[in-house]
């Protein structure tokens, strides 16, 4: 997935010059974290809720000096980090994660198509791992060398069930661990051919039977 | 609706839907979903002389076109093609054809039968001849609308459901199941006249991967879909307090006029299916308690169900005599009869426990026990949490559906 899948848009932007009292005025309506800062329909800073509240207050991060009154230039940070519609969205959740900010405005020619939050990342993320149908997560863990995936793959269809997701727990220098959410509701029978051909399934767990 | 003129109606017999056609046919030969179980349940109950004189009903077949009350058309021709043997282009997009939901023949007619019986079940219930029914053959809550899912191909409980909608009666569906009721959940998710419940092995561990917390319903029906996930190898104890938690209090917000109960048994920690850690003894006492809300909330109208169940005669056929002898009000005796035992020995070549609850030291505690509890009931907080604030909406102003019950 691409940031233009997941991007908010169009984008809430204010000028440079609305005082700082507005913008607050502005935020709790529109229910929105940040505000992007334009000037000619480019970016040229951004304030967060969090820049806002600390206005006048002894917070550490906020402004010494700046008023309610002023220009939101003043309290704006920048320059901005920004985003292109065509990035993949694990770099842009790394980018955010690294910076410690919460949202990049996407600029494509200069212009600002949109913005990208870590809430847009986390929806993305949670539509990753739940998508398809009715499913039953087998998870495994494989030698980390080329064709293992696809010999499991090939099992699980000939076992009858289809893939409905694959994502990956871990990869290692030897090992690789997956998460498969496979359409059957017969997880352990599969887990068990899975089991007899060689495969470390590690959920669902092996079961030992109890004597009647 | 009311509660006048029941004297004759609380006296009638329990009835037990039961036919010889429902327990003859298979999806394959090993599969897991076994449907004699049915038969094993009835000797056993009636070798503890618990099934009265006139308890048993056979269905009645359902009205032209039912099925496709639920489902589409299209689905339901392909399942009448592939069980005389016609051909269908690519039956997988059906959900048919599959390690799950095999194609054998006179399928269509062996799951209509199945439908007929808790069609057959509710209508004993709606007209009034009884208070109480079990179709242990139902339970099929995972077939979806234009596909067969999870064993299940076609939804025998929302039909039942439907009848009771035409009557102009509120429904509240509990599923015990330890797989989530996607298939009925679905069917009614936007439907104010229907509660569903379904407390299940979290999505995350378990098939069908539905059932999250955050899944409440929409429209008229917000509020209505009610999910308790739980964590794998919850023992009775914390099932029992997740129910103690948020059924009673859904029952009491949504005043049903009947309780649809789908007793799913895999729940059972020796189900090999499904990973809850459940015994004999708390689906005991959780039966007992449904019979206790029905009689509270709607009159002790009540349809049991059945539904998985992989441990078919030890586990299935066990719990459900418990379900069935809360719904007659009697107990069990305490021993399994060894003939019936030796003659409803597990797939696996295990015999049958002798004892009819499970012997409370034949388990070791979960090790994490104190942690999976903790969670469970931090999961049961969470959906009231959630729930209660729209209930307490909806009750403003609402008033129950009184007409077309008499």
């Amino acid at each position: 997935m691409l940031v233009r899948d997941i991007m908010t848009r169009p984008v809430v932007a204010i000028a440079p010059d609305m005082p700082i009292d507005d913008v607050i005025v502005l935020m709790g309506q529109r229910q929105l974290r940040h505000f992007p800062i334009a000037e000619d329909g480019r970016v040229v800073g951004i304030v967060s809720d969090r820049d806002l509240r600390t206005v006048g207050s002894a917070h550490p991060k906020s402004r010494p000096g700046v008023k309610g009154s002023d220009p939101v230039r003043d309290l704006m940070s920048a320059p901005v980090w920004t985003a292109h519609p065509l990035d993949p969205i694990d770099e842009v959740a790394s980018l955010l994660r690294a910076h410690a900010i919460g949202a990049m405005p996407v600029v494509e020619e200069e212009e600002m198509v949109g913005i990208v939050t870590s809430s847009d990342c986390l929806d993305a993320l949670i539509r990753m791992t739940g998508v398809g149908g009715a499913a039953t997560r087998i998870e495994v863990e494989l030698p980390n060398r080329p064709g293992e995936l696809a010999g499991l793959l090939t099992l699980i269809a000939e076992h009858g069930a289809d893939v409905a997701s694959v994502l990956t727990t871990r990869s290692e220098l030897d090992v690789a661990g997956f998460v498969l959410r496979v359409g059957t509701i017969d997880g352990r029978g599969l887990a068990l051919t899975l089991r007899e051909a060689g495969y470390e399934v590690t959920w669902p767990p092996e079961r030992t039977t109890e004597e009647a | 609706m009311t509660a006048g003129g029941s004297d004759t109606a609380a006296a009638a017999p329990a009835r037990f839907l039961y036919h010889p056609d429902l327990t003859r046919w298979s999806l394959s030969r090993e599969h897991p979903f076994r449907p004699d179980r049915l038969q094993a349940l009835y000797e056993l109950l009636t070798a503890w002389e618990l099934m009265p004189d006139g308890a048993v009903l056979a269905p009645s077949p359902l009205r032209a076109h039912e099925l496709e009350r639920v489902h589409d058309p299209e689905y339901v021709r392909a399942v009448r093609r592939l069980s005389r043997g016609d051909r269908v282009d690519d039956p997988r997009r059906f959900g048919l054809g599959t390690a799950d939901t095999p194609v054998f023949p006179g399928m269509h007619e062996a799951v209509r039968e199945v439908c007929a019986a808790s069609v057959t079940a509710i209508e004993a219930i709606l007209s009034g001849s009884t208070r109480r029914a079990a179709s242990f053959a139902g339970g099929l809550h995972h077939a979806q609308r234009d596909r067969a899912s999870g064993f299940c191909i076609y939804d025998d409980a929302s039909l039942a459901i439907h009848r009771a909608l035409d009557r102009g009666w509120r429904v509240a569906y509990l599923d015990l199941d330890a797989h989530h009721g996607d298939g009925v959940q679905q069917a009614f998710y936007e439907e104010g006249r229907v509660l569903t419940v379904s407390l299940h092995e979290s999505g995350r561990y378990l098939f069908p991967g539905t059932g999250h917390g955050y899944e409440l319903g929409t429209g008229a029906g917000r509020g209505w879909s009610v999910n308790v996930p739980l964590e794998p190898f919850t023992e009775d104890a914390a099932w029992l307090e997740a129910f103690d938690a948020v059924v009673p209090r859904a029952l009491a917000a949504f005043r049903p006029d009947l309780i649809v109960l789908q007793a799913g048994a895999d729940g059972h920690r020796d189900d090999p299916l499904a990973d809850l850690c459940l015994t004999v003894r708390g689906m005991h006492d959780a039966y007992r308690r449904v019979v206790e809300l029905a009689d509270r909330h709607c009159d002790g109208r009540l349809l049991i169900l059945g539904g998985g169940g992989y441990r078919p005669y030890a586990v299935a056929a066990r719990a459900w005599a418990q379900a069935w002898a809360a719904l007659i009000g009697r107990d069990t005796p305490e021993r399994v009869p060894d003939a019936w035992r030796e003659r409803w020995t597990e797939p696996d070549g295990t015999t049958p426990p002798a004892a009819a609850l499970d012997d409370p030291d034949r388990y070791p505690p979960q090790p994490r026990r104190a942690l999976i509890h903790g969670h469970v009931r931090a999961v049961a907080r969470r959906a009231l949490a959630r729930l209660e604030p729209i209930w307490a909406e909806t009750a403003v102003g609402a008033t129950p559906t009184q007409e077309g019950t008499a």
